[in-house]
């Protein structure tokens, strides 16, 4: 469905998108993960055909990005980073308008509305100013308007972000509603937790693209064990490991400290024979299984000795 | 190809924009007849009355008692004495004057011995225009006075003066009294016979507050969507640029029509001022408002916010008040000035309005200042749907 060859996008000396290439199959949710300012909100900016690409290509359904943008537009819905719908008109108008603007015809609109109020529970606020919403059902109200012609494919920037746990559900399952209905998803966001949710998930980091998988497979081409190690006081800890030789980075995970490292049972045995660092003592340590947030890391920061030749993308920018 | 719903929706969510900002919807209401009514007064007579004038009669003659009796009557003057002994140059602005006229002492007598003396008269140079119609007032009622003096002389001339003038041949008498008579004017005046300066400033400022009013309007509506990111959100809509542009110029265009009706029907029952022609003003009103719009919307698209748009609206609006001729004839400004003054869309309006209203030209007479508005209104439209790509590159 979506197909991006060595896309590029200069802004003056920065290079905000560098050569990203990757295709996503219909029907997928496929997470953008990255730093702010990565190069996200670039890169679907240029999907959606309001950036010009400064070079490569991108295809939708075999069109053109840029050239064919006009063709494409009906496909698809964008849900902008910020609330941008209109805060003075209510719920319904903003919906009425937008339906209008992608000429959905009169005669579906009424059913197509009350389906996307049922299904986003904004029922109760149709003739509410949109202005006047909380964060949360702005940001369903958003992605009512973007679906509002049934597209195919939805783009969703940051999405959840400043969104309470209750809302972040809420459009969780509203996503996964739409994905069960054959409509593709492309999210960007920055929890990591969300990671988790989608069916294929994209690391992005100084407009490079680092790796597409599944999370199973990114967690998987974790082929280093991920040691945690319990000490007193942490803090003093914490410090010392992250300069020790053999680490390659140590973060602070419930309390404990885990070890980033190439050969972590190694550095374990050594610890365990002698402790080092006298500023604090080893209470015990544990084996734990990575989460998206240690691929992440390993990925961002390039722990390549914890990476595996499993990593399928890994090498592909090498 | 362009969608009516298209239209219609971006249309329909302008109006409900317009009708949700219940403050500047009043104001954008109640302004044009306000306006046109304060306007209206400040203008509606040109001639001046009751100029502050401080008078000291230093001659005390039975001439100088006469001339101040003449001038007394005058409406364009507020008389009032001078303190007596005062310096040689009157101190105007303590006297609260604009002018201060001095009858030198012997004037009557010297009226009387062939070297008439001048009266002096100070005026206040500041203020340019006053100075020269209280010394044109002056003049005027000097010139009068001398005339009546000289009739008064010829009913007492003595009797040998007719006995000589018998001798004298006819053509040189009757030259002679062609020279006493009083060379006069016939004056007629034609397209404005009631010299009306209300009827000439209306178009003026009907076209002075419909221009302030499209051109800020208009250039906030653009701006307001790109700060709000709202103009993002249209583009990846099926909307073409050119339905954005045509349904967001719709709306402002009734409501600006609805705003010209209302200064139109202020001058016409309140100040009485005639419209002729009704479907060639019209005509002209829509082409104008049509090309204010655009220019408002040219500017909004080519600004980033809606403070930027609203300076730059400003910035223009400031040369096209001073010099669209709007109140004061095009002619006097210099011709460099004139062709600038050409190239905003009041001074066309100005002008053809005026030109059918008051002089009742055909409509091929204006066919120019329609033509210039018609392309103003295109060209700036046009250019504003060129500059909405710009956030897509």
């Amino acid at each position: 469905m979506i197909v991006l060859e060595q896309l590029r996008k200069v802004f003056g000396e920065t290079v905000a998108v560098d050569r990203v290439s990757m295709s996503i199959p219909a029907g997928e949710i496929f997470g953008f993960l990255g730093a702010n300012g990565a190069g996200k909100t670039t890169t679907m900016r240029m999907l959606c055909g309001l950036t010009r690409p400064t070079d490569g290509r991108g295809l939708i359904d075999g069109r053109d990005i840029w050239r064919d943008r006009y063709a494409i537009r009906p496909k698809f819905g964008y849900v902008a980073q910020r609330f941008s719908l209109y805060p003075d008109l209510t719920v319904i108008e903003n919906l009425k308008f937008f339906g209008g603007a992608y000429r959905v015809p009169q005669a579906g609109m009424e059913r197509r509305i009350a389906g996307l109020l049922r299904n986003t529970d904004l029922e109760g606020k149709r003739a509410a100013r949109a202005g006047s919403l909380s964060g949360g059902m702005k940001q369903l109200l958003a992605v009512a308007c973007a679906l509002i012609h049934e597209p195919m494919l939805l783009f969703l920037d940051e999405p959840t972000s400043g969104l309470d746990p209750v809302h972040r559900q809420q459009m969780w399952d509203l996503l996964y509603d739409l994905s069960s209905k054959g409509t593709t998803i492309f999210v960007t966001t920055h929890y990591m937790d969300e990671a988790e949710r989608c069916t294929e998930v994209g690391f992005l980091d100084q407009g490079r693209l680092l790796v597409k998988n599944s999370p199973e497979g990114l967690k998987e081409s974790f082929t280093s064990k991920l040691l945690e190690l319990e000490a007193e006081p942490i803090m003093p800890a914490l410090a010392a490991l992250r300069n020790a030789p053999g680490v390659l980075g140590v973060s602070l995970r419930s309390g404990r400290a885990r070890i980033y490292a190439g050969d972590a049972e190694t550095l374990l045995t050594q610890w365990q024979r002698a402790w080092p660092f006298p500023e604090a003592r080893l209470l015990g340590h544990r084996w734990v299984e990575p989460d998206m947030e240690d691929v992440f890391k390993a990925y961002s920061q390039g722990y390549h000795q914890m990476l595996g030749a499993t990593a399928p993308e890994a090498t592909l920018h090498a | 190809m362009l969608s009516l719903t298209g239209i219609l929706s971006v249309a329909y969510k302008e109006t409900l924009h317009i009708l949700r900002d219940r403050r500047i919807l009043i104001l954008v209401i109640a302004l044009p007849p306000l306006l046109t009514l304060i306007f209206g007064y400040a203008f509606d007579s040109s001639a001046i009355t009751d100029v502050p004038v401080s008078i000291e009669d230093r001659d005390q003659s039975d001439a100088s008692q006469a001339f101040w009796k003449s001038i007394e009557q005058n409406k364009a003057f507020q008389w009032r004495p001078r303190p007596a002994h005062g310096p040689d140059v009157p101190d105007l602005v303590h006297e609260h004057v604009q002018g201060s006229l001095i009858i030198p002492h012997g004037w009557g007598q010297s009226l009387t011995n062939g070297k008439p003396a001048p009266l002096h008269l100070w005026v206040d140079g500041s203020d340019t225009s006053t100075g020269e119609e209280i010394s044109g007032q002056l003049q005027q009622a000097l010139g009068d006075f001398q005339r009546d003096s000289r009739n008064q002389m010829i009913d007492n001339l003595p009797v040998e003066v007719f006995d000589m003038a018998e001798k004298l041949p006819q053509e040189v008498r009757d030259e002679f009294g062609s020279a006493m008579e009083p060379w006069t004017l016939k004056m007629e005046v034609l397209y404005n016979p009631q010299q009306r300066f209300i009827d000439y400033v209306i178009p003026g400022i009907i076209g002075l507050i419909l221009q302030l009013l499209t051109v800020t309007l208009m250039a906030c509506t653009v701006a307001r969507e790109r700060e709000s990111g709202t103009l993002y959100q249209l583009m990846v809509t099926s909307l073409r640029r050119t339905e954005i542009v045509i349904g967001k110029v719709l709306p402002y265009l009734g409501l600006s029509i609805l705003l010209i009706a209302m200064a139109v029907a202020v001058a016409y029952f309140h100040f009485g001022t005639q419209f002729q022609h009704l479907w060639v003003l019209s005509l002209i009103c829509f082409l104008f408002l049509c090309c204010s719009l655009g220019l408002g919307l040219l500017i909004s698209s080519f600004c980033q916010t809606q403070t930027q748009s609203i300076q730059f609206a400003v910035f223009y609006l400031l040369p096209v008040l001073m010099l669209s001729g709007a109140f004061a004839p095009l002619e006097q400004l210099p011709p460099a000035i004139q062709m600038i003054a050409q190239t905003f869309p009041l001074t066309h309006f100005c002008h053809a309005f005026r030109m059918v209203n008051m002089h009742s030209v055909d409509i091929g007479f204006i066919a120019g200042d329609l033509v210039f508005m018609l392309l103003g209104a295109v060209v700036s439209c046009a250019g504003a749907a060129l500059l909405l790509q710009r956030i897509q590159e």
